[in-house]
């Protein structure tokens, strides 16, 4: 029997607010262990929390980018179970009323085509605090590092609509993204600042049934996620296949061996009602601010760069993904550059050394100014493309003008004829028997030569002069 | 410092303000309210050794206003019911002219009951509960009891009122004490309960309606009213409130302060063997309770708050019919001090849980309503945030009663 995956994810974003969510603790998990806490989120007795009012305008924008009708009402429960990670023996989670509800996000199917991913709700919560198991001797003791705790996250409930891994990565990245625009969340599953689980279930190819799912965790890339959600669909379809019945249970997702191990099952309580913190009740005007806080999503921006900029729908598509590189990439472009120059070159020089040093556009040296002044000298012929190159990476970590590190590199372009007429003559001398087999139709020769001569004039001359150069000599010689 | 009737003893007490509207009053608290320093074990090992980092804002606010904080009283365990309660001796002794005891299903009220004194429970929200090592927080709030109701007055006057670092206050809570002090101009209707009526013995009724009698006497007209629903207070406040004590008893883990036992092989087994060891048996009783609602049969919770939300429109809809409503305060036969179990509790504190169900104030007037030497009381239950009027007519009685003592 053909079986068809039946897949929805619960997406825990931590918002990036100043505060914790029911404290004026810094949201900073990663300090000096217990440093960032107060009687509140240790949650000593007589503490009452005290929501933010800046995590919940994050949260808002947050359903707002993934298109959720925010509740008129919203409150949080208490949500019961016992772990030392847990100070109040119990999780404020919004389980009854969630702050929103009804969201989408449109992604980009494995044929092509657009696939719209329903949004069940988005509830906010508090993060738990951090275990540590360690030695003590021969004794083995667990730590408790309360900075995480109570701080502040949003879980978002997608429907099962995701029908193989590859959707369920394009909807992760998508999500992500459009929460990276509202400059709520960081997002990185590599950090931990976004965590996904993976409800999976099969059924018959071409019924409605909804099975029995397993909940897959544990998955610190995005890769990780599509490849756990394939291990499992293989897995649960030799099940299946066995004669086996699916129990509902969840399982951790092994990066190593690249297999899913069932886990303990862990103790999920009742969630009641909490009398303390106060209900969330939104009105119209405040509503209609955050709406005007929500900056340009990248769908709407991805159409305006293909009409205002004539990009190519990938090339849209990649300027508009994250919201730091297209803000770049329109500040270079008012400069005055033709944008398709602007943005093959972020996709193709500048991306790829971000990523090699780990960093974000924000946080190098570089600026829009910068970059487009080094494309512009490019543009004029003043240097060439493998200098620019050369120029670009300066440019990340360094404060001197492209101009300066042109001139004190000698990275300025040759461009004089004569020089390079020089140069051309002398390759041609050394290399007889080449000429020769150009002379005999080998065409490949010119581009062998090319190589020579631009390596003897250490990477500066201007290429197509030098080629043209080149061209003539062969074509003359006799 | 060992001592049978006092938790924390302040000595010497600090000096206070000596111009503020408490000066030179002396209260004695429980060490469930945190003051900065003090031992606040809330009367469980579960909170052996707590050491109040900050004072409660009821504790900051009585102190501003001249108060000298006594001392903390013992008390029942996390404040449920009054098994070992030593405020109202502290009172009798004259050591303190007020007492403030959590009043989660009438302690203060049955209290006072029980040693000639006012007792006052002011509307749930009216009240910081920031610093109040709690139970039940949806229907726990401070209570007051002592002597004198001025004293009583006095006292709410200064720690009602809104606290930002309690945001669950409501916006509306807060009250105009200006015209608290001059007795009602317009006539008031109490309304007598029948349903409380019924269930007391036939010499409590008599000394009850003697009491009644008093209350017609100042100018106050009785009028019976029915309460149907009456039985169903105590099965919603013991549901409720069970699960919330449940819950927010959760926190007593020993990771973090309390009684940590020394025996277990894991986080577990330490979490069991601490709390096993921590809490005493009625308190376990009624955590165990709450814990079945929670996990073995929501459904009833639900079912109890519905039924909650229900309680408050029957009683908001008589009290549209009459000022106040009038009911005893205790059945003799059931003394709160020596209740053993959850149902002895339950009993003891009939006729007090209602306002705790409901957050509406409730004031005790002692000695209207004696049979054979000991006080029934006569219990006013007013609308919620109608705390000033119910106290007024308080003060009108004040008169009569401690003449009648």
């Amino acid at each position: 029997m053909k079986f068809e995956a039946v897949i929805g994810l619960e997406i825990h974003a931590q918002l990036n607010s100043a505060t914790k969510l029911f404290c004026d603790c810094p949201n900073r998990p990663g300090d000096e262990p217990n440093r960032n806490t107060c009687p509140i989120c240790l949650w000593l007795p007589g503490a009452l929390p005290q929501l933010s009012q800046e995590a919940l305008e994050k949260a808002t924008l947050a359903c707002l980018a993934l298109n959720c009708e925010i509740q008129p009402e919203s409150a949080f429960d208490q949500k019961v179970y016992y772990y030392p990670d847990l100070p109040k023996g119990f999780q404020l989670s919004q389980h009854h009323k969630p702050i929103a509800r009804n969201g989408w996000v449109d992604i980009v199917g494995e044929d092509g085509g657009i696939k719209r991913i329903r949004i069940h709700h988005i509830h906010m919560e508090e993060d738990v605090a951090k275990l540590i198991h360690e030695m003590e001797g021969k004794t083995p003791i667990s730590l408790v590092d309360f900075n995480r705790a109570g701080t502040p996250l949003i879980e978002i409930v997608s429907e099962a609509d995701m029908r193989n891994p590859y959707e369920a990565m394009e909807y992760v990245k998508t999500l992500r993204s459009q929460l990276r625009y509202t400059g709520s969340a960081e997002c990185s599953l590599e950090q931990g600042t976004l965590r996904v689980d993976a409800n999976i279930s099969l059924r018959p190819w071409g019924t409605d049934e909804l099975n029995t799912k397993v909940e897959v965790k544990n998955m610190n890339s995005i890769r990780n996620v599509g490849d756990a959600i394939a291990y499992e669909i293989v897995r649960q379809t030799n099940c299946l296949e066995k004669g086996e019945t699916i129990v509902l249970h969840t399982r951790l997702w092994d990066p190593e061996r690249c297999v899913t191990l069932p886990m303990r099952g862990k103790f999920s309580g009742p969630c009641i009602p909490d009398p303390s913190v106060p209900r969330i009740v939104v009105s119209r005007d405040w509503l209609k601010e955050m709406e005007g806080r929500l900056p340009e999503m990248p769908g709407q921006k991805m159409e305006r760069f293909l009409k205002e900029h004539g990009l190519t729908p990938d090339e849209a598509a990649n300027m508009s993904l994250e919201r730091d590189l297209s803000e770049f990439f329109e500040a270079a472009v008012k400069q005055g550059l033709p944008p398709r120059k602007v943005a093959n070159w972020m996709t193709t020089h500048l991306v790829p050394a971000l990523r090699d040093r780990n960093h974000t556009i924000g946080e190098t040296l570089l600026t829009a100014e910068r970059f487009a002044r080094l494309l512009s000298m490019l543009e004029k012929d003043i240097i060439n493309a493998q200098a620019a190159k050369e120029v670009l990476l300066q440019l990340l970590s360094s404060e001197e003008t492209p101009e300066e590190i042109v001139e004190k590199g000698h990275l300025r372009q040759v461009s004089d004829t004569a020089e390079l007429e020089a140069v051309i003559d002398r390759i041609i001398a050394e290399h007889p028997s080449d000429v020769e087999d150009f002379r005999r139709g080998n065409a490949k020769v010119t581009g062998f030569l090319m190589g020579l001569a631009m390596k003897a004039s250490q990477g500066k001359a201007n290429p197509k002069l030098l080629k043209e150069i080149l061209t003539k000599r062969l074509n003359s010689i006799p | 410092m060992e001592s049978e009737i006092y938790t924390y003893k302040n000595t010497p007490p600090k000096s206070c303000a000596n111009d503020g509207l408490l000066a030179g009053r002396k209260a004695v608290i429980q060490p469930n309210m945190s003051v900065h320093g003090w031992l606040c074990d809330a009367g469980s090992l579960a909170l052996e050794g707590f050491i109040a980092l900050e004072d409660a804002t009821v504790a900051a606010r009585m102190r501003n206003a001249g108060a000298e904080l006594v001392g903390s009283s013992r008390m029942s365990e996390l404040g449920l019911g009054l098994t070992g309660d030593t405020a109202a001796r502290i009172l009798a002794s004259g050591e303190a002219d007020i007492a403030l005891v959590t009043d989660t299903m009438g302690e203060a009220r049955v209290a006072a009951a029980g040693s000639g004194l006012f007792g006052f429970k002011p509307s749930f929200g009216t009240v910081s509960r920031f610093g109040l090592i709690g139970l039940v927080p949806s229907m726990e709030c401070f209570g007051i009891f002592g002597k004198r109701l001025e004293d009583i007055i006095d006292t709410f006057s200064v720690i009602a009122g809104k606290d930002k670092n309690d945001p669950s206050m409501p916006d509306e809570a807060s009250l105009d004490f200006s015209s608290t002090r001059k007795p009602l101009k317009t006539r008031c209707t109490a309304g007598l309960v029948k349903e409380c009526l019924d269930i007391l013995p036939e010499r409590e009724r008599k000394a009850f309606r003697k009491g009644l009698a008093r209350l017609e006497e100042v100018g106050l007209t009785i009028r019976e009213v029915n309460l149907p629903d009456f039985d169903l207070f105590r099965l919603v406040h013991h549901i409720v409130a069970s699960v919330e004590a449940s819950s927010s008893a959760g926190k007593y883990d020993g990771v973090r302060y309390g009684h940590r036992s020394s025996s277990g092989k894991n986080w577990n087994d330490m979490y069991l063997n601490s709390r096993g060891e921590s809490f005493g048996s009625l308190i376990k009783t009624f955590l165990f309770q709450g814990a079945y609602f929670q996990f073995e049969n929501y459904p009833a919770f639900e079912n109890g708050c519905r039924n909650r939300r229900r309680l408050v429109r029957v009683v908001t809809d008589l009290l549209g019919q009459v000022d106040l409503l009038v009911f005893p305060t205790r059945r003799l036969e059931h003394d709160a001090e020596r209740a053993a179990t959850i149902n002895q509790i339950y009993d003891a504190f009939l006729l007090t849980l209602p306002a705790n169900v409901t957050g509406q104030p409730s004031l005790h007037v002692p000695s209207l309503a004696i049979d054979s030497g000991k006080d029934i009381g006569v219990q006013l239950i007013g609308s919620r945030l109608d705390d000033l009027r119910l106290l007024s007519v308080g003060l009108m009685l004040s008169s009569t009663a401690q003449g009648g003592k």
